[in-house]
């Protein structure tokens, strides 16, 4: 187990973790129709962040900005914002930073194809270096499970005294390659997205950093907000099916939800926050992986309908929302959705509940056949 | 028609790296999704970029696929109506 | 841990667990079409794959293919692979499928554009279900390759894990896959020092 004791996301909705707690919370979506952008020839909506305080913000810390990234720029705002709290040395030796990214600056291949900043693990390093901290970062880049990967990369190099405290970055921004790719799959939705919806219509994509501070030791009671939570446990399975459909059995997924839950009593847990992309495939194989392990009762989310799919870092980003949400004693409405599937039963939640339960469970899948699950748990140790 | 077959049936074989298949092993009657020739969801998305960039016709989604990509003489028929290159 | 067996492919030699493999090159057929040919192995999607899916596919059919099936050892294995370059090779040519001018963006070529995909597709392959993960590394990492594999063992479900340091792009195509199991007997000791001798020894 290992504790947050930091956190932050930047994404349309704002720049820090409880601006878009607060978003969500009263109903607000970060999505938008962007009719042309990204040489896009059909119209899309997805969920921006706005560049021009991105760049205000680094450049008030940074008086080299044009040296970053807008990727690099918005981790390393994120970092120092989620430290804010965490008040950690990110210098130190004993300080992993972790990085999940599934595309990084592809659009630098755009230009010109020799240029080093196309390399994930050139990133990354910009990261670390500004903030000197002297270790190889790690790197995940495991599809859309990425953000749970590297959570779970996390806890095992924490569990193992490897290192004291790990900074796990998730970030993407969107790029004429990522719209062009999901729209060669026809995979994009024109409108905004319905996740779990009988008439849902595929996704929405987004953009994000989100950083959670995880710490090894639990730090003094009275030094940490009452928002903390701890990352209990988390595991990968594969479906073994197709490297882009999902399995109709749901195998990886069933067998990643089964993993977790192992002495684990259900009626303990307040929510499950789906992936939940409004993909057909997608919905259809976690309602299918929810019944067969008998957890369709529990109360349901996606995040998708305010964030879009914001692809490495949605295993960050909807981590820190979801225990928001948990330590505010609220299963947040998913949005979007109003109508399910009759043939198979979910409990979506599409209204703001109560709950005083104390644990979730977050749930991502993607492509090459991963799926991932977290379990996650508000406060401490009791 | 028998020439837009044979040109398509070749088409097919390299926008799908199809390697091992020559167009005379292609029954341009036989289903080629389900059995055939083990074609998939990639298959049937590469399939409608391929009737967009050689024949112009475009599909809005997915779906239209399931009836036009039913064989080779289908899809090479539903061209023939439709192209405008 | 150790290594139970091992294999290394690159442009010049295939080695199998110390021993060069010997396969018929053919002028004018890419080595790894060559490798797949003389492998005898009946998997058209082979052609599909970009070179990293097929550089992992390759190496781990010459792991596997003089295993028992019957003995259900796969169903506890982690797939876990490290490169420098991602999926650049196939990032490359989806890009150029988007130019402005010849604007097709490719299903086939995007669903190629992660690095984790070949993972999948010795998942797919050899109906394993385990954890399946990629890392990015600056260069050849045999003490993080280590760490991370060890670490993986902290999945109380998994037995064994496939390895692998998987490169495509540009002149370099190069895989070293290793089986790893814990335990000491009956294999080489998994260690950093060891990989780097298995990765930089030539034939």
């Amino acid at each position: 187990m290992i504790t947050c004791v930091g956190h932050n996301i930047i994404s349309s909705l704002g720049f820090s973790s409880s601006e878009n707690y607060a978003a969500v919370k009263s109903g607000s979506s970060g999505l938008v129709l962007y009719n042309s952008c990204f040489d896009s020839v059909e119209p899309f909506v997805a969920s921006m962040i706005d560049k021009v305080v991105l760049k205000e913000k680094f450049t008030a810390i940074c008086n080299d900005s044009n040296h970053y990234s807008t990727l690099e720029k918005a981790a390393i705002l994120s970092v120092l914002d989620a430290n804010k709290t965490a008040q950690i040395e990110l210098s130190n030796a004993r300080v992993l930073f972790v990085l999940s990214s599934t595309k990084g600056n592809v659009e630098a291949l755009e230009n010109d194809h020799q240029q080093t900043k196309k390399y994930l693990w050139h990133s990354a390093q910009r990261i670390t270096q500004f903030f000197q901290n002297p270790n190889t970062p790690v790197i995940v880049s495991n599809a859309c499970i990425s953000g749970a990967s590297a959570q779970i990369a996390a806890l095992r190099e924490l569990e193992t005294d490897h290192y004291d405290k790990a900074v796990v970055i998730g970030a993407d921004m969107l790029s004429k390659f990522v719209i062009a790719g999901f729209q060669s799959f026809k995979a994009l939705s024109s409108e905004c997205c319905n996740p779990f919806d009988v008439d849902r219509t595929g996704l929405n994509l987004g953009e994000s950093a989100a950083t959670i501070i995880y710490s090894k030791k639990i730090p003094e009671l009275r030094t940490l907000p009452n928002t903390h939570f701890s990352l209990l446990n988390g595991v990968v399975r594969n479906d073994a099916n197709h490297i882009s459909g999902p399995s109709r059995t749901g195998e990886g997924c069933v067998r990643a939800l089964t993993y977790i839950l192992k002495n684990i009593d259900t009626q303990d847990i307040a929510f499950i926050n789906a992936h939940g992309t409004a993909t057909s495939y997608n919905d259809a194989m976690e309602t299918v992986s929810l019944n067969r392990t008998g957890l369709n009762q529990l109360p349901t989310n996606s995040l998708k309908g305010y964030f879009g799919h914001t692809l490495g870092a949605a295993g960050v980003l909807e981590t820190i929302i979801s225990s928001l949400a948990l330590a505010d004693h609220t299963i947040l409405a998913s949005a979007g959705f109003s109508k399910g599937d009759d043939r198979e039963h979910l409990n979506i939640v599409s209204t703001n509940q109560y709950t005083d339960k104390k644990m979730f469970i977050k749930m991502l899948s993607g492509f090459g056949g991963c799926n991932a699950t977290l379990l996650v748990r508000n406060g401490l140790e009791e | 028609m028998e020439e837009l077959i044979l040109k398509l049936k070749k088409e097919i074989i390299e926008v799908l790296n199809l390697e091992d298949v020559k167009p005379e092993e292609i029954d341009a009657n036989a289903p080629l999704f389900v059995d055939g020739l083990g074609l998939d969801s990639i298959d049937a998305l590469e399939l409608i970029v391929l009737m967009e960039k050689n024949y112009g016709i475009k599909l809005k989604d997915a779906s239209q696929g399931k009836e036009i990509f039913k064989s080779v003489a289908v899809m090479a028929e539903y061209i023939q109506a439709n192209r405008t290159k | 841990m150790k290594i139970r067996k091992y294999c290394k492919i690159d442009r010049e030699f295939v080695v199998i667990d110390g021993a060069l493999y010997p396969f018929p090159k053919e002028e004018g057929t890419h080595f790894l079409t060559a490798l797949y040919r003389a492998l005898s192995v009946d998997y058209p999607k082979f052609h599909k794959m970009d070179t990293l899916s097929k550089l992992g596919f390759l190496a781990s059919e010459l792991i596997f293919r003089e295993e028992d099936e019957n003995i259900l050892m796969f169903d506890n294995m982690a797939i876990i692979c490290f490169n420098r370059s991602s999926s650049l090779e196939y990032d490359t040519k989806f890009q150029d499928s988007i130019e402005a001018q010849n604007y097709y963006p490719s299903p086939s070529v995007f669903v190629y554009t992660l690095p984790n995909i070949v993972t999948g597709e010795i998942a797919i392959r050899n109906k394993l279900y385990g954890e399946t993960s990629f890392y990015i590394t600056p260069h050849f990492d045999a003490v993080q390759m280590v760490r991370t594999v060890e670490n993986a063992f902290q999945d109380r479900d998994t037995q064994s894990v496939l390895a692998a340091w998987i490169e495509a792009y540009e002149e370099t195509q190069e895989v070293l896959m290793m089986w790893v199991e814990q335990g000491k007997d009956g294999g080489m000791p998994f260690l950093a020092e060891n990989i780097n001798t298995l990765y930089n020894k030539s034939f």
